[in-house]
């Protein structure tokens, strides 16, 4: 009986073109979707809730919706971080300006291991998904002197000139993406006179819209939120990025809940904003770049 | 890329024959030295145990309930979007501020767990104060900001599964358990690779959340690890190493040796799970979909 049920169910799927499926299962599965989405959306209410909770206020749990609503939080968090616009700034400036290079970069490289033959294209290759499994603390070492030597330790540079040339997962995504975009284009083009650079450019970059946006949206997160790399080269407190200003508020100012959450929203919401924004293009790329090729 | 990626590749394995500590002027010549403390130095033990302890209960659990909710998301309906960005919602968060929230999720006295336990008449245990809990709450912390990431694409993997299938199994009279176990799971394969592999990679070099969650802040690091070492993990370890530890072993040598055991680490997992799937793959008869492993193995 129950088997009857379920292919009727499943040729009905299939005649509908999309999932119906029995009623008492979707209202079921409805309910887990939202007891899951709740239990999961409880931190962040908590967060947001509290940036704007007085003192007094802070753990009463009876405060979801504060009352008396405060901004304090948010104007004191100037205080307690004198240099905020600063680590704001150093933010901005590393995690933009690697993200653009990486992108370009990666994009490069990748559209030429994807798309020319010419030798020791394969032993690149090789030596790419070989990268891929070494951890980047190997390189910190030899860097970490390398940019020593050069005084450049307290500076941006070393965040942002390793991966500025490209890195290897993203040039490995690119690589696959391009395989998957037809070659007759590229050739039509080529038999009109354009020059590879040209190809590039006006054919392959229009195409590939989906994959440059995830590639760029997801670098920028890493690069926004990342805190190992800054730790390690930005000791004086003029450099640090905003995750250093995190770490350091919570630990050293760790009574004082209120700011604490104000800086995290204040810290996330551009890059929940841009995720928003960006969400379709990023599982669409990541699907048909990356995983599938 | 080559030259900041090979060249310091190569010079960082001469590091691991030597012993600096950047106040002499140029490395010393140990020879083998730093590998053979290596393989003697018991907190190597502690740290992959700590490591070990973080997969099974986070990128395990990530693995297992992305896949869930994947599928619960398939009959979500118009609302499918909207769940969807909710799940994924801390994904975008810093770590370090994750780590921070967990903080105040995990307080045993003003906490939501602690407040449910206490419903139940339990006393919440502190987690990150207490050796047996603390990596168990990061790697809860660690799976409800990545799991949303997790379930974004197995369910794009889901959406790619052609409805034939399904339909050629219904009339065969297979059972929903049947369904997802010869249709789904399979033809998710190449998704679950790629997942497993990138969650193993990223737990192996798990650093960041450690330091948000048992560290006091001050330039980060200082108390991060504890309680009792049951959090540090390899890199923890790698950076204490270089920076902070004033050992007769410390410094860059042995910080570089630490970093190149945790590479082979890394390697020989990824082609084991690499050969697992492959293996099964091998097995079973359909012929394998176009895929990264493929290009893996054509490469």
């Amino acid at each position: 009986m129950k088997q009857a049920t379920d292919a009727r169910s499943s040729r009905r799927r299939t005649l509908h073109g999309q999932q119906h499926s029995v009623a008492r299962r979707r209202v079921v599965v409805r309910v887990l979707l939202i007891v899951s989405a709740v239990i999961y959306l409880v931190p962040l209410t908590f967060v947001v809730s509290s940036s704007f909770r007085t003192d007094t206020n802070m753990y009463n749990p009876t405060q979801w919706i504060p009352n008396p609503f405060t901004l304090e939080h948010y104007s004191n968090l100037f205080e307690t971080l004198p240099l905020l616009p600063r680590y704001l700034w150093n933010t901005v400036f590393i995690a933009g300006l690697s993200t653009a290079g990486t992108v370009l970069s990666s994009a490069l490289a990748g559209y030429g291991l994807a798309r020319f033959r010419f030798p020791g294209n394969r032993l690149i290759l090789a030596g790419l998904l070989l990268t891929l499994m070494v951890p980047p603390q190997v390189t910190l070492v030899p860097l970490y002197i390398a940019f020593r030597t050069v005084n450049l330790v307290n500076t941006p540079w070393p965040i942002i000139l390793p991966v500025f040339f490209g890195t290897p997962f993203v040039t490995f995504f690119f690589r696959q993406y391009f395989l998957s975009l037809p070659r007759d284009f590229d050739e039509a083009a080529r038999v009109d006179g354009a020059s590879w650079w040209q190809v590039f450019w006006k054919i392959v970059v229009p195409l590939s819209r989906p994959a440059f946006i995830t590639m760029a949206v997801l670098t920028l997160i890493q690069q926004w939120n990342g805190y190992f790399w800054p730790s390690v080269f930005l000791k004086s407190k003029e450099q640090w990025v905003l995750s250093q200003a995190m770490v350091s508020l919570s630990g050293q100012y760790a009574s004082r809940q209120g700011e604490i959450m104000a800086g995290i929203i204040l810290m996330s919401l551009p890059m929940v904003l841009l995720f928003i924004f960006a969400q379709r293009y990023i599982v669409q790329g990541i699907t048909s770049g990356g995983v599938k090729g | 890329m080559l030259v900041f990626i090979l060249i310091p590749l190569g010079v960082s394995v001469y590091y691991t024959f030597t012993k600096w500590d950047l106040i002499a002027p140029a490395p010393t010549w140990v020879g083998l030295d730093n590998w053979r403390y290596l393989l003697h130095d018991s907190r190597i033990v502690k740290v992959m145990g700590n490591t070990f302890r973080f997969i099974l209960f986070g990128p395990t659990v990530y693995l297992v309930l992305g896949l869930l909710l994947a599928l619960l998301l398939r009959n979500g309906g118009r609302a499918t979007s909207g769940f969807r960005a909710v799940f994924i919602l801390p994904y975008v968060l810093a770590t370090v501020g994750v780590g921070t929230i967990w903080r105040w999720v995990l307080n045993d006295r003003a906490g939501p767990i602690a407040q449910l336990l206490d419903v139940f008449g339990i006393n919440s245990p502190q987690w990150l104060f207490d050796p047996k809990w603390a990596m168990i709450a990061i790697a809860a912390a660690t799976t409800w900001q990545a799991l949303g990431f997790g379930m974004a694409i197995y369910f794009a993997g889901l959406q790619d599964i052609p409805k034939q299938l399904y339909e050629a199994a219904g009339l065969d009279g297979a059972t929903p358990f049947q369904r997802f176990r010869y249709v789904t799971l399979p033809q998710l394969s190449p998704i679950i690779l790629f997942l497993t592999v990138t969650a193993l990679i990223s737990a192996l070099q798990l650093y960041d959340p450690v330091v948000a969650m048992t560290g006091d802040g001050f330039g980060g690091t200082a108390a991060a690890g504890g309680p009792q070492d049951s959090t540090r993990t390899i890199v923890l370890y790698l950076y204490n190493q270089m920076f902070q530890y004033n050992e007769s072993i410390s410094g860059l040598g042995y910080a570089s040796t630490i970093a190149w055991f945790l590479a082979i680490v890394t390697i020989v997992f990824t082609v084991a799970q690499w050969m697992l799937f492959q293996r099964r793959r091998s097995r079973g008869e359909r012929r394998p979909r176009r895929g990264l492993l493929r290009r893996k193995a054509g490469a």
